[in-house]
């Protein structure tokens, strides 16, 4: 009896919890507050839904919510920070027939709106 | 207060109390089973008989009762029993075996444990062995095979399933070594178009595993985009414009679209696929 007693209490207490599970990834040196800067600034949002960017609200790319949950990058590589930063500097070198151009953002700009994404919900 | 007097209208408050209590009680440990994780989901470990048995019965009434409607063709005419055991052998053998013919690894340790088939084709009536195979069963290692096999098929493989428990281990094998140049046929049409009938497509090809879907219920995935309000995207995989007639090429063979994309050829039939893209280009705000 004590042992199910431990368990009703456990359930509640558990209840109130979030997801459990491997973290997410972030991006190490990229600040979250510029990426939504960043993101705004060289208009992302006429491709791409992003949260938090009201004016972000094309369609010509996929929604970028939920990003940290993804498990793949552009339908083609694992989705990992280092890959992601590459992929928002030049797409184009990385599959070549896509529709995302190159983005002439600098290193550090990358990195920050790679940071803002892993965050985004 | 004077004893076996209780007022009536107490009486019936009581009662009301009582029942709700229940109500939040049962629900209540139904929470907390469910929470805690103390009922076990492991195919190792053994139902109660009579959850078992409850089990069975609630699969025979249910099917008897789905498959009232089914009218059952002429099987001389309609099918082929070399076609059958084609579409056994590449299907079915894997999970339940054949006379003297161990199923394979994938077929043991499920629970249920997919059936001896030289049993339930005597037992069950071809309606009932055809509703079974049609529409699968949920909550077991069954799939629905409509979508995968062609009717003709399907019935040609009753009409085998019929015929296989009057089989020998040797008349099996003979029989299965003289149908080699047979293939199981796939389906050719698609029936009249309807969200419920893409749906199931869905499903069956096992889109709702990596992409969200206007409308179904299922995991939530990021694994692919989101399809849902697909035909206000502008491209497919970011590589071809958006249309139904590029949606049906792109399903039918992605690696031909996109080389290094992670969707995989799923052997989606073309009026599956043209049924599938019309669901996504006009379902959802």
């Amino acid at each position: 009896m004590p042992r199910y007693a431990s368990l009703i209490v456990a359930a509640v207490a558990l209840a109130g919890c979030a997801r459990d599970g491997e973290p997410l990834p972030s991006v190490s040196g990229g600040d979250v507050e510029r990426g939504r800067v960043v993101l705004d600034r060289y208009q992302c949002g006429v491709c791409h839904v992003i949260p938090g960017i009201p004016a972000a609200v094309g369609r010509v790319g996929p929604s970028l919510d939920h990003y940290a949950q993804r498990p793949y990058l552009a339908g083609k590589f694992p989705n990992e920070p280092e890959m992601l930063v590459r992929w928002i500097l030049d797409a184009p070198a990385m599959a070549p027939q896509t529709a995302m151009p190159a983005i002439a953002m600098s290193q550090q700009e990358a990195r920050d709106a790679a940071a803002y994404l892993y965050l985004s919900d | 207060m004077p004893t076996g007097k209780i007022a009536h209208r107490h009486k019936a408050w009581f009662i009301a109390i009582g029942a709700v209590a229940l109500v939040v009680l049962g629900a209540g440990a139904g929470a907390v089973i469910l929470l805690s994780g103390a009922y076990s989901t492991a195919a190792t470990k053994q139902h109660f008989r009579i959850t078992y048995r409850i089990l069975e019965l609630g699969l025979k009434y249910s099917v008897a009762q789905n498959a009232a409607e089914i009218v059952v063709p002429d099987l001389a005419r309609v099918a082929d029993i070399k076609i059958g055991q084609a579409c056994y052998r590449e299907h079915c053998l894997q999970c339940h075996g054949a006379p003297g013919i161990a199923r394979e690894p994938l077929g043991r340790g499920q629970l249920p444990s997919p059936s001896s088939l030289a049993e339930s084709a005597r037992e069950w009536p071809a309606a009932h062995l055809f509703y079974v195979t049609q529409q699968g069963v949920r909550m077991s290692g069954m799939p629905a095979w409509e979508f995968r096999i062609s009717e003709q098929g399907l019935w040609s493989t009753v009409a085998f399933l019929k015929a296989m428990p009057e089989m020998t281990a040797g008349q099996y094998q003979q029989f299965a070594a003289s149908s080699t140049d047979v293939d199981c046929p796939k389906p050719t049409t698609a029936g009249v178009y309807s969200p419920e009938r893409a749906q199931i497509m869905f499903r069956q090809y096992a889109c709702d595993n990596c992409h969200l879907i206007e409308g179904m219920v299922g995991p939530i995935t990021h694994i692919g985009p989101s399809l849902e309000a697909w035909r206000k995207r502008k491209y497919i995989a970011g590589v071809l414009p958006n249309t139904r007639e590029n949606l049906v090429h792109w399903i039918v063979d992605p690696k031909g679209v996109s080389p290094h994309t992670l969707m995989p050829d799923l052997d989606v039939v073309e009026p599956h696929a043209d049924h599938m893209a019309r669901y996504l280009m006009t379902e959802g705000k």
